[in-house]
């Protein structure tokens, strides 16, 4: 199997501003690497990019100079082996839960009764076992969002893009839901991007931190989080978690 | 919002019986011995009683009684195929029309162009054309219903959130599986629309086409029922054409319905 690493070198992307004659410059000279099976987090102020340069490892973006190569192959277009998490769940509205999550197997041609019993499988992981026959609309925000991180978990992706996908979540289920995201990881070692707000989050989850500028969107420094795993919510108590932790914030504020 | 739809239900279901009981006794009394004449507006009496000999023909009050399911028969099959004619051309182009920019340049203002001249507009030259009857029908139907259905899948086509085909694309689904998956299933609603919209017409250029001289139909048996004077005829095909325009449109949403292409979660 080919390594799920990737790299972006140089990656610039501008949008045309509305009614303008004029070009916003969203990124900037961006370099990225992850390894594979490495767990990155992009902290970044709102409207830096971070959403834009995950479209474009995705695949759903082209860049206007740079380049994008995952897997030892250029990014051209989406593929299942690139899972995304949208930062709104993006469900089809038309089908329910089930049919939801079912939607990538079918299209990969897997036999319907495997298929599944790996979706109740994943419903259950979610915590939403019994809501297979509901609707999207049916559902709260959360849920809706722990369906999309089904749907897309359950292809077994070489690599998962995630943006703030817990970010509508309280407490408790976020917790849940990281920790099921670590216990994935752990036996299937994808490869994570993973953009976040909660620098508590970030350095909870990830093996490295990078951090963005403002726009025109540069990542300013990249932070390997030290701390050995399993981390314990009382890692977050130790002084050495905060000293990084308000060090990152610093940043985030220059 | 599940809970309350039922109630508000109920509460029109009261409301929407106070008007048509209230014209319902007007017209009764209205028809009683002295007041309005009957060769101008029968009795809900003898209308009932022309209705069912329309459709039995136990009385024989009529010329026409007992010939309904040959009237009506005749009647659905144009509207049928005058519809499926409409839909056959104007759900393939609207669907072109909503997904490529090239499909909506080159045809879309010719099309709005067309549709400008009301339909009914084209029954002179349709009479050139096709003569009387028959032809002339069925491209009145179903130039009528096409631009309806056209309109409405292409504007369904087309709004469809670019998300969805995103995510459908992250999914792994392929051109054609996007298609099929995405927009088709996201455009339905607006389709339905139109092709509900289509119907509807169908039906009133049914009467239009069958108005010019045909033998069978429920036009041709109103045309008839005027000349020979009998208004309760043509106050009867009037109502059998709006049961059954009704009946047809429950069967093309149920349709929808039973192909799971019109999920509740999904309306609301
Ligand atoms: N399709 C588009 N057309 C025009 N401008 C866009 C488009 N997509 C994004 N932008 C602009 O690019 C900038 C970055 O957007 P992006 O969504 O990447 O931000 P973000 O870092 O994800 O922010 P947030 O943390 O709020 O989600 C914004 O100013 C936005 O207006
Ligand atoms: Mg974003």
């Amino acid at each position: 199997m080919k390594a799920a690493n990737i790299s972006a070198t140089d990656i610039s992307k501008s949008f045309s501003i509305p009614d303008e004659n004029d070009l916003l410059h969203v990124l900037e000279d961006i370099h990225f690497e992850i390894r594979e099976g490495e767990f990155v987090t992009i902290l970044g102020p709102s409207g830096c990019g971070k959403s834009t340069f995950l479209n474009i490892l995705a695949g759903f973006e082209e860049v206007d100079s740079g380049y994008a190569i995952c897997c030892g192959e250029p990014i051209t277009g989406p593929s299942p082996e690139r899972a995304v998490v949208f930062q709104s769940p993006v469900l089809f509205p038309w089908l329910d839960v089930k049919d939801n999550i079912m939607y990538g197997l079918k299209q990969l041609g897997k036999k319907k009764d495997e298929s599944e019993t790996l979706s109740l499988e994943y419903l259950e992981a979610v915590g939403l076992e019994g809501f297979g026959n509901y609707y999207p609309v049916q559902l709260s925000g959360g849920m809706q969002q722990r369906v999309a991180l089904a749907r897309s978990l359950v292809l077994g992706p070489k690599v998962l893009l995630m943006d703030e996908p817990f970010a509508a979540l309280d407490a408790q289920t976020r917790y849940n839901m990281q920790q099921l995201l670590l216990q994935l990881w752990e036996n299937n070692q994808q490869t994570i991007v993973f953009i976040t707000h909660d620098v508590e989050e970030a350095l909870l989850l990830s093996d490295r931190v990078c951090i963005m500028s403002k726009r025109p969107g540069s990542i300013i420094e990249q932070i390997a989080v030290p701390f050995e795993r399993p981390r314990p919510i009382s890692l977050t108590g130790t002084s050495e978690f905060s000293m990084l932790k308000s060090h990152i914030l610093s940043r985030l504020l220059t | 919002m599940k809970v309350r739809m039922p109630e508000n239900y109920e509460r029109a279901d009261i409301a929407g019986f106070i008007l048509p009981v209230s014209l319902f006794t007007i017209w009764y009394v209205a028809t009683q011995d002295g007041g309005v004449p009957a060769y101008l507006l029968p009795s809900p009496r003898d209308l009932i009683l022309t209705a069912l000999d329309f459709v039995t023909g136990s009385e024989s009050l009529t010329p026409y009684a007992g010939t309904f399911s040959v009237h009506s028969l005749a009647s659905v099959k144009r509207v049928l195929s005058g519809f499926c004619l409409a839909a056959a051309v104007g759900l393939p182009l609207g669907f072109l029309t909503g997904r490529i920019a090239l499909a909506k340049t080159s045809l879309d203002p010719t099309v709005h162009l067309i549709r400008i001249v009301p339909g009914i507009g084209w029954l002179p030259l349709a009479m050139v054309w096709f003569g009387v009857g028959e032809k002339t029908t069925l491209f009145l139907i179903s130039l009528a219903a096409f631009f309806p259905i056209y309109v409405n899948a292409a504007q369904g086509a087309s709004s469809v959130s670019p998300m969805l085909v995103r995510a459908g694309r992250m999914l792994g689904a392929n051109d054609l599986a996007i298609f099929t998956t995405v927009i088709f299933p996201a455009a339905i609603p607006s389709t339905v629309a139109g092709l509900r919209l289509g119907l509807g017409l169908s039906w009133a250029y049914l009467v239009l086409g069958e108005l010019t001289g045909v033998t069978h139909g429920l036009g041709a048996v109103m045309m008839d029922a005027r000349m020979l004077g009998n208004v309760e005829m043509i106050l009867v095909s009037m109502i059998f054409i709006g049961i059954l325009g009704r009946i047809s449109d429950m069967i093309l949403v149920g349709s929808f319905r039973k192909l799971n292409l019109l999920k509740r979660g999904f309306e609301e």
